[in-house]
């Protein structure tokens, strides 16, 4: 889905716009206050009916876009997305843990003994039902997606534009090391260095790279990423196969792809 | 073509006479590898790299850049003129200039004029120099280790001397004002035939001559070769991104963060990307990497080859390196010889 288009002309009006958050460490609704020397601009689009963030109050019933910031971890989360996704025209999933489980996703293996080393027996009650953390993709069906841990505050206004006022764009799925060309930095594969930027999603322009450190896989592994012909790039230029697949886990652990190639 | 002799120790002199008037760039080391990049000095250049891991296309089609203003609102498009500015690239080979001449083909030559592309080539001089071939290097395989035209003075390396070819009056006489140059002489003449001859001999003889290279493309289109190489591709578009001669791009809008405003901005793009060949209604006709490494391949080998009667590879084996998984026009001549010894059989 592209544009706000289930609101005919008639019914025309400001869109009313949520903000959700679920597992996550909040940082992404604060990149989104890091937008501001445009927030009163941005602000100014929609109308605005909560922020999770700065609000004690509950959320309304009824509004046209929903942001959802966290990985779904409860089954209170589940039911949370699962209302949202009713009432939204549109959903945006936003940040690595909602789109990809992110570093919460970690806790999906064996989830059961962790919960017993964090705390002494059960969870508390306040935890909710803890289910094996997933993103909000596994649970409904996502319009749209800002990718990165935490997300880029230029991209989360520029993914809002397109839910405003339409477009007609693609999501890339090619992998980071074009953009990474295009700054001329050097690979970290010259000096047998791990870098995830072989199978993640472009669309960062390579961040970190550009800042002296090899990706971390933030964006997700890209859907059409070629996780076995990477291990065998790392195999060529003596970087340990199994730390490749271990540094994966970090922001993929729950993608379903990783498990059918066998990574376990 | 004139040429004229100069004494190497005065390029720093030419250098500077270029500095005045234009932005020079130049191949600079960065970190184990070099780049273009602008230079304060005549002291950064490294004439002496083998070959930069990104190509100097970058000053004639920049990965991002803006084509017109618009306003959304109104419904205008503004008159949009990028300011160009006026630049020398320095120390360019001969497999960039071949690479830019080709360029010219697909974007100024053809039946549309690209006219922001002419306009930053309009606006750029090119003053190339002789190499020393490296390991990935292959433009002799497609002629492009010469050049015939594409550059305004090209500084031949003949000992303590460069023998300079000079096309373009502007350059020359910069190079006149600047430099104390002179006839060739016999002794020059000889020293740079030496020198060709030299550079002939020391291309890596491990990557296969191979002849009639368009048509074997055509007759092995089906071969299990492809899927071999492109079951590898990592899908990165790494190799179109460090290539002299790829021109594909995207257009995008981009709105200003009031959604009222907002510029169409070009950016690069390659046949590599998953998406790339991606219709309306969803059909992809190039859905797998063995369909998208085989159509560049295919560009670059055959049909430019076909329709402009040149490789649109010049042979500077970037992708060579840039590819993390050894997928390369070397790999199809590879192929190619393979095929040949086992029909000789
Ligand atoms: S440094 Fe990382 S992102 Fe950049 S080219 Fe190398 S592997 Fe790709
Ligand atoms: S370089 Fe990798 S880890 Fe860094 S922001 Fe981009 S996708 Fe995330
Ligand atoms: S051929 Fe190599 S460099 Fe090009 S997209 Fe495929 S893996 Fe990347
Ligand atoms: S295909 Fe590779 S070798 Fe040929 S021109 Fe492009 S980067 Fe250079
Ligand atoms: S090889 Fe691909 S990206 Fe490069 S010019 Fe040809 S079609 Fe475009």
């Amino acid at each position: 889905m592209g544009a706000f288009s289930l609101i005919t002309d008639a019914e025309r009006r400001v869109p009313r716009v949520v903000v959700v958050g679920l597992a996550s460490c909040f940082g992404c609704q604060i990149q989104i206050t890091n937008a501001e020397p445009y927030l009163m601009q941005i602000l100014g689009q929609i109308d605005l009916q909560y922020w999770q963030l700065v609000t004690s109050e509950d959320m309304p019933d009824e509004f046209d876009v929903a942001i959802i910031e966290g990985a779904v971890t409860t089954r209170e989360a589940e039911q949370t997305v699962r209302a949202v996704r009713e009432r939204a025209a549109h959903v945006m999933a936003i940040g690595a843990c909602a789109t990809t489980a992110g570093v919460t996703g970690m806790a999906a293996p064996g989830l059961g003994g962790r919960v017993g080393e964090v705390y002494e027996g059960a969870a508390p009650e306040s935890s909710g039902e803890l289910i094996e953390p997933r993103p909000v993709s596994a649970v409904i069906e996502v319009d749209s997606e800002v990718l990165c841990c935490p997300i880029d505050p230029m991209d989360f206004v520029a993914a809002l534009q397109r839910v405003l006022f339409g477009s007609n764009r693609l999501p890339d799925t090619r992998t980071l090391c074009s953009d990474c060309k295009r700054n001329e930095t050097e690979c970290f594969y010259n000096d047998a260095t791990l870098c995830l930027g072989l199978v993640t999603r472009a669309g960062c322009g390579a961040r970190c790279v550009n800042l002296g450190r090899p990706c971390n896989g933030c964006a997700g592994l890209s859907p059409d990423a070629n996780v076995e012909a990477a291990r065998m790039a790392c195999a060529t230029y003596g970087v340990d196969v199994a730390a490749f697949d271990k540094a994966l886990e970090m922001f993929n652990q729950v993608n379903p792809a990783l498990a059918e190639s066998g990574d376990e | 073509m004139l040429y004229r002799v100069m004494d190497k120790r005065e390029l720093p002199a030419l250098v500077r006479a270029f500095m005045e008037s234009y932005e020079v760039v130049a191949p600079v080391k960065r970190g184990s590898g070099y780049v273009f990049d602008v230079i304060g000095s005549p002291d950064e250049i490294e004439l002496d790299y083998t070959q930069t891991d990104a190509s100097p296309k970058k000053y004639l089609m920049p990965s991002t850049e803006t084509l017109m203003r618009f306003d959304a609102q109104m419904n205008l498009v503004d008159d949009f003129t990028e300011q160009v500015t006026p630049r020398v690239v320095f120390g360019v080979h001969t497999c960039d200039i071949n690479a830019m001449n080709r360029l010219d083909i697909a974007l100024i030559e053809g039946k549309y004029v690209d006219p922001y592309y002419q306009a930053r080539r309009d606006a750029t001089m090119i003053i190339g120099i002789s190499c020393v071939p490296g390991d990935n290097c292959f433009c002799h395989l497609w002629g492009a280790d010469e050049a015939q035209f594409g550059y305004d003075l090209f500084l031949h390396d003949i000992g303590d001397k460069y023998l300079v070819s000079m096309s373009n009056v502007e350059a020359t006489n910069i190079l006149e004002a600047a430099c104390e140059i002179s006839e060739a002489t016999d002794e020059d003449r000889i020293a740079f035939r030496q020198a060709t001859r030299a550079r002939q001999a020391a291309f890596n003889k491990d990557i296969p001559d191979v002849q009639d290279v368009a048509m074997l493309m055509d007759v092995f289109h089906s071969d299990p070769f492809w899927e071999e190489l492109g079951s590898r591709c990592l899908s990165c578009s790494a190799c179109a991104s460090v290539c002299p001669t790829c021109f594909c791009f995207d257009i995008r809008d981009v709105l200003a963060p009031d959604g009222k405003t907002g510029e169409r901005v070009r950016t690069w793009d390659a046949c590599t990307s998953p998406g790339f060949a991606a219709v309306t209604g969803g059909y992809n006709f190039r859905p797998t990497g063995r369909e998208r490494v085989r159509h560049r391949m295919y560009h670059k080998l055959n049909g430019f080859f076909v329709n402009h009667d040149r490789m649109l590879c010049v042979g500077c084996g970037r992708c060579v390196k840039a590819c993390k998984t050894g997928i390369n026009p070397i790999e199809v001549l590879r192929f190619f010889k393979r095929k040949g010894a086992d029909h000789a059989k």
